[in-house]
C-alpha cells in the first residue's frame, strides 16, 4: 500500500511560460485544482493552485482597465507559482497513510508525488477514500459488524479467533480508537455468505466485547 | 481470472480516465513535385490514460503519417494543414519546436519498425541509454546506470548487465527491439507511439514482446499507439481499433467489436482475405478485395472506397460519408452502413470467377522430389587468424523430405533455421554438403551450372521482396519473354503472345508488357515474378516467403493465383512462409524446421492439432490470431534461435524447449517417431504423451 | 483510378526520353552545369559558324589586343583571335579525336579516354565483383597498386613515355581512369548481386556475359554515370595540366593548356591570353561537376 500504487501517473502540467490566462483555462477545461510546472525532464519548478492564479487586487487597483489587460496578458504561471521548494510534496515509495498524514496536517486535498525533484504523480483525498472504501470492502455484499473491544492487545486475536472458529472468511477488517473514550477500540469486521443471526450470535460470545453496530450491506 | 481483472480496473473507476491524446479533425499534407498530397484527412480518436490504441491498415494508408504528425517529425515536405492534436490538454499544432522536442522528449515516447533506427550503432547500449536519463534528467552517471538496468531488467532482457557492455550489433532483433523499449520507457512517458514495433521480428519472439507491451502498459499506466497492419497483433495487444483507409479512419470501436460485428465494406473485406488459423484451402475461400488502395494524389470525389465497394451507389460516388457513430462507441464511415449490415455478402461475379478450386493430387503417387540426409554447410570464417580448422554453418543439417507430383508442400520455422537454404540447395544455388537430391528420376546434387538445361526449366523459384524480384531496368515483357526464350518453350515469333498470355493468367492484362517494375505495385511486381518462373512451365515451382511483403487484401489474391496456377498446370510446389495461417490455408504437407533439422513432418491437418512436436506446439500458440473469441494456450520460448556454427548437443531445441525431459535431451538425438506412415515427429517424449498433449487453439464458446 | 487511364494510354518512346531527363530540370544545380557543357560542346562543334576568324591566322597588326568589336575576346602574343582559338580548342577534347594526321572520328579526346576507361573498368569490376573468387581478388590488387599514384603522375609518365599525340592522351585517361572505374563498379556488383532479380536470372542458368552485362551493369548505370561525368571533367583539367606543362597535343592546333602556357609568358602585358583559356578550362569542368552533382542530389531524392 504504497503512494505509487494508488496515484494517478502522468498528471497533467505545463511549461513555466504559460500565461497565466491560458493556465486558467486550462484548468478549468481539465477541471483540475493543482497544476505542476515543469521544466525539461519533467523537473517540479513550481505549482499553481486556481487560487495562486487570483491576481491580488491591490496590485491591480491602482492600475486602469487597459493597464491590468496589459499586466494579465503579460503574466505567466512562473510568475505567480509557488516554488518548487514551498511545494507540498510525497514520495512515490511512502506508504498511503504517511500521504494521508500529511495531507491532514497541511489540510490539502491534493499532493505532488515527486522523486528527485521529477514529477511521477499526484495522489488525492479521493485516491485515499477509494483505499479506505476497499479496505472496508464497500462493494462486497456481506455482513457489517462493528465491535467494541478494551484497547488490550490481545482483544482483537480474541475476535478474529472467534470469527476463525466457525469457518467463516473476512472479507475486511478496521480498527480505530472509540470516539472520546481512549480505552476502548472500535473494530469493524466484514463476514459474506454469513446469516447476520449467525454471525452477532457468534460475536456475543467473546466476553469483555460489545456489538455496537450490525447492517447487511 | 478475468474477475479479478475486472475488479482491478472497477477499483480504479474512480480515477476519470482522462485522454491523454486527442486527435481532432487532422489533416497532413506532403508537397511534393505534382502539388499537395492529402496523405490523411479528416482523422479523429483518442487515447485514453493506459489504454492501448490500434491503428490497422494497409501499407502507404496514412498510419506513419498520422503518428509523425503527433510528434511533429513530417520532415521537410510534410504540414499537418488542419485540426487540433490535444496532449494532456494541451494543443501540440503550431507549437514551438523547442517546446515540441520537450514534450517529445519527456512525456511522448516512439518504437519503430527497425529498432536500429533508434540505436547509435558506434555506441555501447548501456551508455546510450544512461544518457537518455543523463541529458534530460541530470542524472549522476551510476545513478543512470542503475536505472537502466532495473529498466532492462523490466523489459525481461537476459544477462542484462552484460547487455549494457554491449554494442547494438551484437544483440539479437528481438533483443534490440527490448532496448528501445526500455530506452522508450526510461522517462516514463505518458504516451508511447509504437509504429510495426513486431514487424521485422519471427512470431515467437513477436509473441513475448506482445506481452511485454501489455505488461508494460499496465505497469506504467502509460497509453500506447499502436500502429500495425496485421489483424492479430492489433487483437492482441489493444482494446480498441480504428481501421484507416486511404488516409481516412473509416472505422472506430472496440476491437471486439470491430472485428466480430464490422460495418464497414472495408473492414468486412478485410476480415474475409485473411485466412484464420485453421482455415484451409479444401473447405474455405480467400476474397481478396478487387483493385487497390488510391493513391493520396487521386482521390475519388465521393466515399475513398467507392472504387472497390461491393455496395456503392450512387450517392456513395457524390457525397464522401462522415464518420458517424452507429452504436454508441462504434464510428463507421459509409453512407449506408446500417443497411450493409443487415445485407449479408455475396462474392460478386468477378471474385467469384477468380476463386480457384485446389488441384488434386494423387497420394500414392511416386514422390517427384526426393531429398534424403541433406546437408548444406557454409564454410564460415574463421575468428583465429592462423588456425587451419574450420568452422561450418550447418545451415541444413540431415534433412530428409519427398514432395508428391501435384502437391503443396509447406515449410515453416523462425528465420535463421535454414527453410531458404534447403529450397536453394535443391534449386543448384548453393552446393549441397552431403546427401540424395533426386528430381524426376534425375540427380541434381550438382550446382546450376552443371545443370542440363532440361532440369532447370522444371525448377524455377518465386521470391520474397517484390522490390527486387525484378530487374529494374527491364520491361515486364522482356523479363517474361527472356524466360521463354531461354528455355524454348514456345517459337521465336509467339514469345510475345506467350508472353500476352501469361499476362492475362495472372489477370495483369496486356498493357503491362511495357511497363517497368517501378511503375507496378508490390502485388503486381509478384505477379510478373510469378509469371517468370511458370513462363517455362516448370514442373516444381519453389516459393520463398512470396506473400510476406503483401498487403493482406493483396496476399489474398496472390494465393488464389498461385492456386489457380497449380490447378491448371498440375505444379509441384515448396511454400516456405512465416505465417502459419497462411501455410495451413496452402499446404498439403507441413514441414516444421528447427535449426537445420526437420522437428515435424506430416499433414497439414495432423501438424495444427495434437501430437504436436513441442517446437510446433510453441509456434502455434504465438501466432497473432485476428478474432478475438479464440482462446490460444500461452507457451513462450525464451530467447532466439542459437546460432548454427555451434548447434546444441543431443536435440537442438533443448535450450529452449519448455517440455524438456532433461539429460537425455541434451545427450541424444531425438529419435523420429511415427504417428502415421506419413506424419514424423523428431522428439524424446514418448507417443503416448505427446497423443494426450491439448489443442493450442480453440475456438471458445 | 489515374494508373488505369494511364494504362490506356502508352507513353510514346519521346515520352519516356523526355520524363528521364525531368529528372534534371528538377535541380537547379543541374540545370547550370548542363547549361555550361552545353555551351562549349555547341560552341566548339559550330566553330567555324561562331567565329570570325581563323584560328592560327595571326595579325601583326593587333597583337596583344583586349577584346573589341573585331576580336570579341581579344588576341594573342601572335595577333590570333582568342575567341576563335578558345572555341576552336574545345573541339579536340570535346568533338573530334584524331585519331592519326588525316584520319579524325567524332567525340573528343576527353570523352574517348572516358567511354574507353569505362569499358575496361566496367569489365575488370564486373568481373571481381560478380565473379569474386581469386581472380577477381589478383585483379582489385593489382588496381589498387595502380590507384596508389595520383592520376596526373600516371598521365606525365604514360605521356613522358609514349610521346604527346591525341591517341596517347586517350591511352593515358584509360590507364589512369580504369582502375577507379573498376573499383565503382564492383562495390555496386557487390551489392547489385545480392538482389533477387539475379538468383533469378541464376535459376535459369544464365550465362555469365548475360548476368555480367545484363543483369547487373544496367542496374549500375546511375553511379557509373555520375562518375563518368566527373572523370571527364577530369580528363579536361589534366589535358590542360598536360598542354601547361609542354606536354599537350601538338601544334599548332589549339589546346587550352598549351593557350595558358603560350600565354603565361606574355601575362603582363596581355592577361587575356591566359584568362580566357582559363576560363574555359574552369567553367567546363565546374560544369560537368554541377551537372554530376546535381544528377546524384536528384536521383537519391527519387530513389
Ligand atoms: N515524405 C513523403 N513525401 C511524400 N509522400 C509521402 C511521404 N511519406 C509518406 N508519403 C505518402 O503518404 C501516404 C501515407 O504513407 P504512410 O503514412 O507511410 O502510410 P503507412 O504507414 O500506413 O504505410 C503514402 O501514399 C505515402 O506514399
Ligand atoms: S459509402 Fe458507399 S462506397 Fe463507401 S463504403 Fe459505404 S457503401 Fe461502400
Ligand atoms: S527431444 Fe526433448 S528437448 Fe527436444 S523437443 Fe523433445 S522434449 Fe524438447
Ligand atoms: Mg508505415
Amino acid at each position: 500500500m504504497l503512494v505509487r500504487d494508488y496515484m494517478t501517473k502522468h498528471p497533467l502540467m505545463v511549461q513555466p511560460t504559460m500565461s497565466i490566462v491560458d493556465a486558467q483555462r486550462f484548468m478549468g477545461e481539465n477541471n483540475i485544482r493543482h497544476l505542476p510546472i515543469v521544466g525539461d525532464g519533467k523537473r517540479l519548478l513550481g505549482l499553481v493552485t486556481r487560487q495562486t492564479l487570483l491576481v491580488d487586487p491591490g496590485r491591480l487597483g491602482s492600475l486602469d482597465v487597459w493597464e491590468i489587460t496589459r499586466c494579465l496578458a503579460g503574466l505567466t504561471v512562473q510568475d505567480v507559482m509557488v516554488k518548487a521548494e514551498h511545494v507540498i510534496i510525497v514520495e512515490q515509495n511512502a506508504t498511503i497513510e504517511e500521504a494521508a498524514r500529511i495531507m491532514v496536517e497541511k489540510k490539502i486535498g491534493c499532493l505532488l508525488v515527486v522523486d528527485d525533484g521529477v514529477v511521477t504523480g499526484v495522489i488525492t483525498e479521493i485516491d485515499l477514500l477509494a483505499r479506505l472504501m476497499e479496505m472496508m470492502a464497500a462493494r462486497v455484499p456481506g455482513v457489517r459488524v462493528t465491535v467494541r473491544q478494551p484497547n488490550v492487545s490481545g482483544e482483537l486475536a480474541k475476535l478474529v479467533g472467534a470469527i476463525a472458529a466457525q469457518g467463516w472468511g473476512i472479507r475486511a477488517l478496521g480498527g480505530t480508537p472509540t470516539p472520546k473514550d481512549p480505552s476502548k477500540w472500535d473494530v469493524v469486521v466484514k463476514v459474506s455468505n454469513v446469516p447476520k443471526d449467525e454471525i452477532v450470535a457468534a460475536l456475543r460470545k467473546v466476553d469483555g466485547q460489545e456489538v455496537v453496530d450490525v447492517r447487511e450491506v | 481470472m478475468s474477475t479479478e481483472l475486472e475488479w482491478i480496473t472497477e477499483v480504479d473507476d474512480h480515477r476519470i480516465k482522462t485522454p491523454v491524446l486527442q486527435v481532432e479533425d487532422v489533416a497532413i499534407s506532403y508537397e511534393t513535385r505534382k502539388g499537395d498530397v492529402p496523405a490523411v484527412r479528416d482523422v479523429s480518436f483518442d487515447i485514453l490514460r493506459g489504454e492501448a490504441h490500434s491503428i490497422v491498415g494497409e501499407s502507404g494508408c496514412g498510419k506513419s503519417t498520422v503518428a509523425f504528425g503527433i510528434v511533429n517529425f513530417l520532415g521537410r515536405n510534410g504540414r499537418i494543414v488542419n485540426g487540433r492534436i490535444l496532449f494532456q490538454g494541451q494543443d501540440l499544432v503550431g507549437r514551438p519546436q523547442e517546446e515540441l522536442r520537450r514534450i517529445r522528449g519527456d512525456r511522448i515516447a516512439m518504437v519503430y519498425q527497425d529498432p536500429m533506427q533508434a540505436l547509435n550503432p558506434s555506441m555501447r547500449l548501456g551508455d546510450q541509454m544512461s544518457e537518455v536519463l543523463i541529458v534530460h534528467r541530470g542524472m549522476e552517471k551510476k545513478a543512470a546506470e542503475e536505472k537502466c538496468l532495473e529498466m532492462l531488467n523490466r523489459v525481461y532482457m537476459p544477462d542484462a548487465a552484460n547487455v549494457m557492455r554491449r554494442y547494438p550489433h551484437q544483440i539479437s532483433g528481438g533483443q534490440q527491439q527490448r532496448v528501445v523499449i526500455a530506452m522508450a520507457l526510461l522517462n516514463d512517458p505518458a504516451l508511447l507511439i509504437m509504429d510495426e514495433p513486431t514487424t521485422a521480428l519471427d512470431v515467437t519472439v513477436e509473441a513475448v514482446v506482445l506481452d511485454l507491451i501489455a505488461e508494460l502498459q499496465r505497469v506504467f499506466d502509460t497509453a500506447i499507439m499502436y500502429i500495425s497492419h496485421n489483424l492479430g497483433v492489433v487483437a492482441r495487444v489493444s482494446t480498441k481499433v480504428g481501421v484507416m483507409y486511404a488516409g481516412e479512419i473509416v472505422e472506430r470501436a472496440t476491437v471486439k467489436d470491430v472485428y466480430l460485428r464490422p460495418y464497414h465494406p472495408y473492414t468486412q473485406g478485410l476480415m474475409r482475405c485473411v485466412p484464420r488459423l485453421g482455415m484451409d484451402k479444401r473447405s474455405s475461400f480467400l476474397y481478396p478485395i478487387p483493385g487497390r488502395v488510391p493513391s493520396p494524389a487521386n482521390l475519388p470525389p465521393g466515399c475513398v472506397f467507392e472504387p472497390r465497394c461491393d455496395y456503392s451507389r450512387e450517392e456513395c460516388r457524390l457525397k464522401r460519408p462522415a464518420l458517424r457513430a452507429i452504436e454508441p462507441r462504434h464510428w463507421v464511415r459509409c453512407h449506408f452502413a446500417e443497411e450493409v449490415a443487415q445485407m449479408g455478402w455475396e462474392p460478386p461475379e468477378e471474385v467469384l470467377a477468380d476463386l480457384a478450386t485446389p488441384a488434386e493430387f494423387d497420394r500414392t503417387a511416386e514422390p517427384i522430389l526426393k531429398v534424403s540426409r541433406a546437408k548444406t554447410y557454409y564454410e564460415a570464417p574463421s575468428k583465429k587468424l592462423l588456425s587451419r580448422e574450420k568452422l561450418y554453418v550447418k545451415a541444413v543439417d540431415d534433412v530428409s523430405i519427398e514432395v508428391i507430383k501435384g502437391e503443396t508442400l509447406g515449410i515453416v520455422g523462425e528465420s535463421g533455421c535454414g527453410k531458404s537454404t534447403l529450397v536453394k540447395t535443391v534449386i543448384g544455388m548453393e552446393k549441397p554438403t552431403a546427401g540424395e537430391f533426386e528430381f524426376m528420376g534425375v540427380d541434381i546434387s550438382t550446382p546450376v551450372s552443371k545443370r542440363d538445361l532440361s532440369i532447370i526449366r522444371e525448377l524455377q523459384m518465386v521470391f520474397q521482396n517484390p522490390d527486387s524480384t525484378l530487374n529494374p531496368s527491364f520491361t515486364v515483357g522482356m523479363q517474361i519473354g527472356r524466360a521463354l526464350r531461354r528455355f524454348k518453350t514456345v517459337p521465336k515469333d509467339h514469345v510475345r503472345a506467350e508472353v500476352m498470355r501469361l499476362l492475362n493468367m495472372m489477370k495483369l492484362g496486356e498493357l503491362y508488357y511495357d511497363r517497368l517494375p517501378r511503375q507496378l505495385s508490390g502485388g503486381e511486381k509478384q505477379r510478373v515474378g510469378i509469371a517468370r518462373a511458370i513462363a517455362a512451365r516448370p514442373e516444381l515451382v519453389l516459393c520463398d516467403e512470396p506473400v510476406s511483403a503483401l498487403d493482406v487484401s493483396v496476399q489474398a489474391a496472390v494465393l488464389n493465383l498461385l492456386m489457380e496456377i497449380q490447378a491448371e498446370l498440375g505444379t509441384t510446389m515448396i511454400f516456405i512462409a512465416h505465417d502459419l495461417s497462411v501455410v495451413r490455408f496452402f499446404c498439403d504437407h507441413i514441414a516444421v524446421m528447427y535449426l537445420g533439422q526437420i522437428a515435424e513432418i506430416g499433414l497439414a491437418e495432423a501438424i495444427y492439432s495434437p501430437p504436436y512436436h513441442p517446437y510446433t506446439e510453441a509456434l502455434l500458440s504465438a501466432v497473432p490470431i485476428p478474432d478475438p473469441s479464440v482462446e490460444q494456450k500461452s507457451i513462450r520460448l525464451s530467447g532466439n534461435v542459437p546460432s548454427a556454427l555451434n548447434p546444441p548437443s543431443g536435440c537442438r531445441f533443448h535450450t529452449r524447449c519448455p517440455r524438456k525431459l532433461g539429460d537425455v535431451c541434451e545427450t541424444a538425438a531425438p529419435p523420429c517417431q511415427h504417428m502415421t506412415d506419413e506424419h514424423r515427429i523428431h522428439c524424446h517424449i514418448p507417443l503416448e504423451e505427446l497423443r494426450e498433449m491439448e489443442m493450442v487453439v480453440s475456438i471458445a464458446g | 483510378m489515374m494508373t488505369e487511364m494511364g494504362a490506356l494510354t502508352q507513353p510514346s518512346r519521346w515520352q519516356k526520353i523526355w520524363d528521364s531527363l525531368s529528372i534534371l530540370w528538377q535541380s537547379k544545380v543541374a540545370v547550370a552545369g548542363l547549361i555550361l557543357v552545353l555551351f562549349w560542346t555547341l560552341t566548339a562543334i559550330f566553330a567555324p559558324v561562331v567565329t570570325q576568324h581563323e584560328p592560327n591566322v595571326e595579325d601583326a597588326q593587333a597583337r596583344n589586343e583586349g577584346p573589341s568589336a573585331g576580336h570579341w575576346l581579344g588576341t594573342d602574343h601572335k595577333g590570333r583571335d582568342l575567341w576563335s582559338r578558345v572555341a576552336y580548342g574545345g573541339r579536340i577534347v570535346l568533338v573530334k579525336w584524331p585519331v592519326t594526321e588525316s584520319f579524325w572520328i567524332p567525340g573528343g579526346v576527353a570523352i574517348w579516354g572516358v567511354l574507353i576507361a569505362l569499358a575496361v573498368g566496367c569489365t575488370l569490376g564486373l568481373l571481381s565483383g560478380y565473379y569474386g573468387g581469386w581472380v577477381g581478388e589478383v585483379v582489385m590488387r593489382i588496381l589498387d597498386a595502380m590507384m596508389a599514384f595520383p592520376t596526373i603522375l600516371l598521365y606525365l609518365i604514360i605521356i613522358a613515355a609514349m610521346g604527346a599525340s591525341a591517341t596517347n592522351v586517350v591511352i593515358a585517361i584509360t590507364i589512369a581512369g580504369s582502375p577507379g572505374i573498376a573499383r565503382l563498379v564492383r562495390g555496386l556488383a557487390l551489392d547489385i548481386r545480392t538482389r533477387d532479380y539475379i538468383a533469378a536470372a541464376e535459376t535459369r542458368g544464365e550465362p555469365g556475359l548475360w548476368m555480367m552485362f545484363l543483369e547487373v551493369l544496367p542496374n549500375a548505370r546511375g553511379p557509373i554515370i555520375i562518375d563518368a561525368m566527373l572523370r571527364v571533367g577530369y580528363a579536361i583539367f589534366s589535358i590542360g595540366t598536360l598542354g601547361f606543362l609542354g606536354l599537350g597535343l601538338p601544334p599548332p592546333n589549339p589546346d587550352w593548356g598549351s593557350m595558358v602556357q603560350a600565354g603565361h609568358h606574355h601575362i603582363f602585358t596581355n592577361p587575356w591570353g591566359v584568362v580566357w583559356p582559363t576560363v574555359a578550362i574552369s567553367s567546363l569542368v565546374v560544369g560537368l561537376s554541377l551537372l554530376a552533382d546535381g544528377l546524384r542530389e536528384e536521383s537519391l531524392r527519387y530513389q
